[in-house]
Parts: structure tokens; C-alpha cells; sequence
């Protein structure tokens, strides 16, 4: 579709806008993620301080600490002193990209999440790939023939996809491909050493990819279909259209080359979107397969109440959150040429 | 929308909007068949503790099968799905858990209603800096993945004393941690919601008769509820029947992550106690989530037949 000559001679001109104008406003998208971030990591540390420090917290369930140790490790972690000179210190070691000290065992959180971020951005763009690949086809083809069969079927497919619980769906898949059949790996991202599913590494790599992977995709999908599905009926309604089908262009003409691309450029944003709702996601198709990304680790994290961890995954979530955004706006320039950069 | 109003105001008044809402709703097969199974639930949701087998778990009655040895047995005649880890017989955990996952559903739907109208309204129809904050404030909550948000506020604030009690309420029993889950629910869902009645009053706001109204002396008190909140009051309840839907996966999910009120046994709190066996009880993993989909599902078939039916406009 890019080939078309609307397509390369918009290319072209972007091209030529890139250096300047498209470098200025990513530097300014950039500049604006700053008080967001801030923002955000504000509202999340006086949430969980406002709620006591938390070895005090973690001791509600153990009170055999005595006095003095509780006292030791307040001053270890520098929970002795006010709320906002510890948010400030917070912020000083984060800058210098130090998220602090975990307080079970007083490892650095740094080394503690840091294996866990590729795997986690891993299953992300690979599900969000895969769900936007095969979304386009079946939307196209089932607004080709509203109320068909056809289109009966999609709809009420995709209905029930988010009606369903992600981690649910991810819970039958286990108990079916993994218990029962025994075709797939159960947990984690990789199998122990002496054990590799389908006898090679890559190849168990693949494997443990599959059931998450699967379960990211069917849940984006049921959105990402109805949402495209509607944009499409709506502009295969549209006068343009008419026109285009009056001058005697085949339907697959009109429908691919005409209607899909307008009807994909709201779908773009909604890719951001997608990808909020996937990254939110996470915690839970993570805890569910024992993906060793930041979302399982987040859970456990914020049930034992261990807050430098909780606070550099929120962050981290943010940022990446954010950066999504910005890529999403800037394919959509490429897609729709009505948008300026301003 | 001008065209359709003179339609209805040339109809007679008692058989308007809403009987011809009905008459189209009637056909759309799906929204009728949402609609019964809803009713269905509310009416397990009403008397589950009449047709459930067994009491409900802080009752001793709850742990018979346990006692008579019938731990994890898998369906069978008399324990239709089974039994879980703890020794509950499944189906009644299935239907105690009704009136929870209703619970969940309608209060998170009724708060977040009433913030979002509220502040739709303000913000849509006067405009100026509140419209502005509300974007900008909904723009970050669309883009953050907020659940990280409600399990830090369910955890902490479930954190203090009395919680995973209940208090009585007018006779009818209020699980306190479950009410938690659910403020905290409530307040992380408005932002969506708010945003979309702001967009409903803006269009209605321009509307000529609104113009008319203000003309004729109407204060805004008068125009905001007399005139556009009865038009858009379809959208709301659209929206409202969507809210309840999500609101119940939601809770299933922070549930089941082990965040939820663990003296309330919703659906999610179910799947999260046989979660670690569940190789041996996957029938406590299938049936509570059966039941959580084919209600979400209903309430998403009855939103969606609701939305043909009152507002055809909008229609695919």
C-alpha cells in the first residue's frame, strides 16, 4: 500500500521535514514526559508512605523484631527521616539511575529488576505485533459484509474475547496445553538447563513464548478488531468511497488501497491504547506463566509492600508507557497526512 | 438529530422515545438473550443462598464435604463441579459468590456514574479551566496502565484494622474489604466515563433547542438537568451496563492476584485459593471463570443492544 504514489511522494516530503521539524517536536514530546513522570512518581510515593514506613508495615505480621533492629533498619534505608527529604533522595539516586535498596534482603533494585525489563518489553511487542497483524485482515473482511455470517461470527467472537478474563484464558490454556497434553511449557521464559522443550534452546525459547504470547494477542484482538471494524463500516459508508466504487475501481481496489487507510489511522492511536492496556496487563499474564518480567515481580512486590521496588516499576512502566505514545504519534504523521507536526 | 427530535415530539408523548427504544431493542436478538441471562444472574445474585447446596464459608455448613473427607474431588453427582482445595463444594462458592461479583458491578458503576456526570457536566457545559484539566488529567489516565495503581491503594488501604470483616447495613451483610476493592475501583474508572459525557454535553450544548431555551430566560441549572441530561440519558445507561462488565473482570483480576478481601469469597478469590493446585482442581479454575465470563458477556451483549437500540445513530 506504501508503494502507491500518494504513499512514496508523502515519504519524500517527510523525509525532508525529518531533520527539522519532526526532531524539534520529539525533543519537545520528550520534555513534556518529564512532569508526567515526576507526577506520577509523586502521587505513587505518598500513597504507600502516607500508609506508614514500611518496616513498620512488613512488622505488623512479624512482631518479633525488636526495637532496636526496626530502629537499624529505618536508619539503613533512611526511613528516619520526613517523607519529603526522602522523596528527595529518592529522586537525587534516580537521576543518577539508582533505584535504591530492596527491603527484603537490602539487594540493589537495580540488579534485582534490571534482567527482568527485556522480557517483559519482549512479550509485550511481540503480542502487540502479532495482534495488529492479523487484526487488519479479519476487520477488513468481516466490514466487507456487515451482518454476514461472516461478520456475526467476528463480532461475536471478539465480543466474548474481552469479555473473558486475560489471566482466566491463560489459566485454561495451562491446564489444556501444558497439563493435559503436555505440548507446552507451563512457566517461565526458559527451560532449566538439562531440560529444553523441543530439544534445542532456541527452539524452547519459542516454546515458553507461545501460551503468553497467545493470550496477549486474543485479548488485544477482540479490542483491536472491534475498534477497526467499526472505522471501516463507517468509511466504506463515506461519499469518497461512492465515488471511488462509481468510477468503476474493483471492490478490492476501493476497499484496500481507499477505505483502509483511513479507517487504520484511528487505530494507531488506539495501538498506544493497546499497548496501555497490554502493559497493564502484564501483572497478570506475567503472575499466570511465571514470566520473569517486571509485572510478576511487581506483584509480589507490592504484596509484601516492598516500596523502592514498587516505585522503579511504576516509573519504569511510565516511561515506557510514554515512549509507546510517542512512537504511535509519530506513525501516525507517516499515515496520515492531514496531521502536521506542529 | 434535529430530525429526529421533531419525529418524536410529533408522536404521541406516552409512546416515545422509549417505547420505540424497546421495539428495536426487541429485535436484536444478542441484547435480548444479554438481557435474560443478566436477569438470570441477578436472580441467582437474590436467592443463590436459597439454591447453593451448601452455606457460604464463614458458616461451619461450608466445610462439610471437607469434613466428610471430600477434599479436591473432582465433579461428580453430588458435588456437581467439584470440590476445592479447602474442601468447598464449588457450585455453592459459585453462587454465593453471585451477589459479590453484582455487588462489584452496580456500586463501582453507581460511583463512577455519579463523578463522571458531574464533572462531564461541568466540564462540557461551561467549558473553560475545569474542561481543560479533565482532558488533560483523563489524557494521562487513558495512556497509564492504572491497575498498577489500584493494587498499591487496595494494599495499602485494605492494610489497616477491621478489615476482612463486614459490617450490617439496613439487615444485609457489607464485607469491608470487598467495599475497599471497590472504592478504589470506582475512582480509577470515573476519568474514562467523564470524558465521554463531557464529549455527549458539548454535542448537545450546540443543539438549536438549547440555544431556544437560553433564549427564553432557562437557567443553567434548569438546561443542564431538565434538557440535556434527559437527552443523553441513553448514552449513560449504555455506558453504565459497559461499566458494570468491566468492573466485574476487574475485581476478578485484582482477586486473583491476591490483593482482594480474603474473608469474601467472590469468583476471583476462588481461582486465586485453588491457583497453586490447580493441576489436580482445575474444575475450581474452569467454573468460576465460566461463571465470570458468561456474566461479563451478558452485560456486554445487553450494553451493546442497548447502544442500537437508543441510540440508532451510532449504529454500526
Amino acid at each position: 500500500m506504501l508503494k502507491s504514489k500518494r504513499g512514496s511522494t508523502l515519504t519524500i516530503k517527510l523525509s525532508a521535514v525529518a531533520s527539522s521539524a519532526m526532531f524539534r517536536y520529539i525533543i519537545r514530546r520528550l520534555l513534556y514526559m518529564i512532569p508526567v513522570v515526576l507526577g506520577i512518581s509523586v502521587i505513587a510515593f505518598i500513597t504507600m508512605y502516607a500508609a506508614g514506613d514500611p518496616i513498620s508495615l512488613i512488622r505488623l505480621g512479624k512482631p518479633n523484631i525488636d526495637e532496636t533492629t526496626l530502629n537499624a533498619m529505618k536508619t539503613y534505608y533512611g526511613l528516619d527521616k520526613p517523607i519529603p527529604i526522602q522523596y528527595i533522595d529518592w529522586l537525587g539516586n534516580v537521576l543518577r539511575l539508582n533505584f535504591g535498596k530492596s527491603l527484603y534482603g537490602g539487594g540493589s533494585v537495580n540488579s534485582l529488576i534490571g534482567p527482568e525489563i527485556l522480557p517483559t518489553i519482549e512479550l509485550q511487542v511481540i503480542s502487540l505485533l502479532i495482534a495488529f497483524g492479523i487484526s487488519i485482515p479479519i476487520a477488513v473482511h468481516s466490514a466487507r459484509k456487515p451482518y454476514s455470517k461472516q461478520d456475526l461470527t467476528v463480532t461475536s467472537f471478539s465480543l466474548f474475547g474481552v469479555s473473558m478474563p486475560t489471566f482466566w484464558l491463560g489459566l485454561i490454556l495451562i491446564i489444556v496445553f501444558s497439563f493435559n497434553l503436555g505440548w507446552l511449557p507451563s512457566a517461565g521464559a526458559q527451560g532449566a538447563a538439562g531440560f529444553l522443550w523441543w530439544g534445542n534452546p532456541a527452539l524452547d525459547v519459542i516454546a515458553h513464548f507461545i501460551l503468553p504470547v497467545t493470550v496477549l494477542v486474543y485479548v488485544s484482538l477482540a479490542q483491536n478488531i472491534r475498534l477497526i471494524r467499526a472505522n471501516m463500516l463507517e468509511v466504506l459508508r463515506s461519499d469518497y468511497i461512492l465515488a471511488a466504487r462509481a468510477s468503476g475501481l474493483s471492490d478490492r481496489k476501493v476497499v484496500y488501497s481507499y477505505a483502509l487507510r483511513n479507517a487504520i489511522t484511528p487505530a494507531v492511536t488506539f495501538l498506544a491504547l493497546a499497548l496501555g492496556i497490554m502493559l497493564a496487563g502484564a501483572p497478570m499474564t506475567e503472575y499466570v506463566f511465571s514470566w520473569p518480567g517486571l509485572g510478576r515481580q511487581y506483584v509480589a512486590s507490592t504484596l509484601g509492600l516492598d516500596f523502592p521496588v514498587i516505585m522503579a516499576i511504576t516509573i519504569l512502566i511510565t516511561i515506557m508507557t510514554l515512549v509507546a505514545n510517542l512512537v504511535m504519534d509519530i506513525l501516525y504523521v507517516y499515515i496520515d497526512p492531514r496531521v502536521r507536526i506542529r | 438529530m434535529s430530525k429526529e427530535n421533531t419525529s418524536i415530539q410529533t408522536k404521541r408523548r406516552s409512546a416515545s422515545q422509549w417505547a420505540v427504544a424497546w421495539r428495536r431493542f426487541k429485535r436484536n436478538k444478542a441484547g435480548v438473550i444479554g438481557l435474560i441471562v443478566v436477569l438470570g444472574v441477578v436472580f441467582v445474585g437474590i436467592f443463590g443462598d436459597f439454591l447453593a447446596p451448601y452455606p457460604a464459608y464463614p458458616d461451619p455448613g461450608a466445610l462439610k464435604p471437607f469434613y466428610a473427607g471430600d477434599v479436591r474431588t473432582p465433579p461428580n453427582s453430588h458435588y456437581i463441579l467439584g470440590t476445592d482445595v479447602v474442601g468447598t463444594d464449588v457450585l455453592s462458592d459459585i453462587l454465593h459468590g453471585t451477589k459479590y461479583a453484582l455487588y462489584v458491578g452496580v456500586v463501582v458503576t453507581l460511583i463512577t456514574m455519579a463523578i463522571a456526570i458531574v464533572v462531564g457536566a461541568v466540564a462540557g457545559y461551561f467549558g473553560g479551566a475545569v474542561d481543560n484539566i479533565l482532558m488533560r488529567f483523563t489524557e494521562v489516565f487513558l495512556v497509564f496502565p492504572s491497575l498498577l495503581f489500584i493494587l498499591i491503594f487496595v494494599r495499602v488501604l485494605t492494610l489497616g484494622a477491621g478489615v476482612g470483616t463486614s459490617i450490617n447495613f439496613l439487615g444485609l451483610t457489607i464485607p469491608i474489604g470487598l467495599t475497599i476493592v471497590i472504592l478504589v475501583l470506582a475512582i480509577f474508572n470515573w476519568p474514562g466515563d467523564a470524558r465521554m459525557i463531557r464529549g455527549e454535553f458539548l454535542r448537545v450544548r450546540e443543539l438549536d433547542f438549547i440555544e431556544a431555551e437560553k433564549a427564553l430566560g432557562a437557567s443553567n441549572k434548569r438546561i443542564i438537568f431538565r434538557h440535556i441530561l434527559p437527552n443523553i440519558l441513553s448514552s449513560i445507561i449504555v455506558v453504565a451496563s459497559l461499566t458494570i462488565a468491566y468492573a466485574i473482570l476487574l475485581e476478578a483480576g485484582v482477586s486473583f492476584l491476591g490483593f482482594g478481601d480474603v474473608n469474601t469469597m467472590t469468583w476471583g478469590q476462588i481461582l486465586e485459593s485453588n491457583f497453586a493446585d490447580m493441576r489436580v482442581v482445575w474444575w475450581a479454575e474452569l467454573f468460576p471463570g465460566i461463571a465470570i465470563l458468561i456474566t461479563v458477556f451478558a452485560f456486554n451483549l445487553l450494553g451493546d443492544g442497548l447502544s442500537d437500540a437508543l441510540n440508532p445513530r451510532l449504529r454500526d
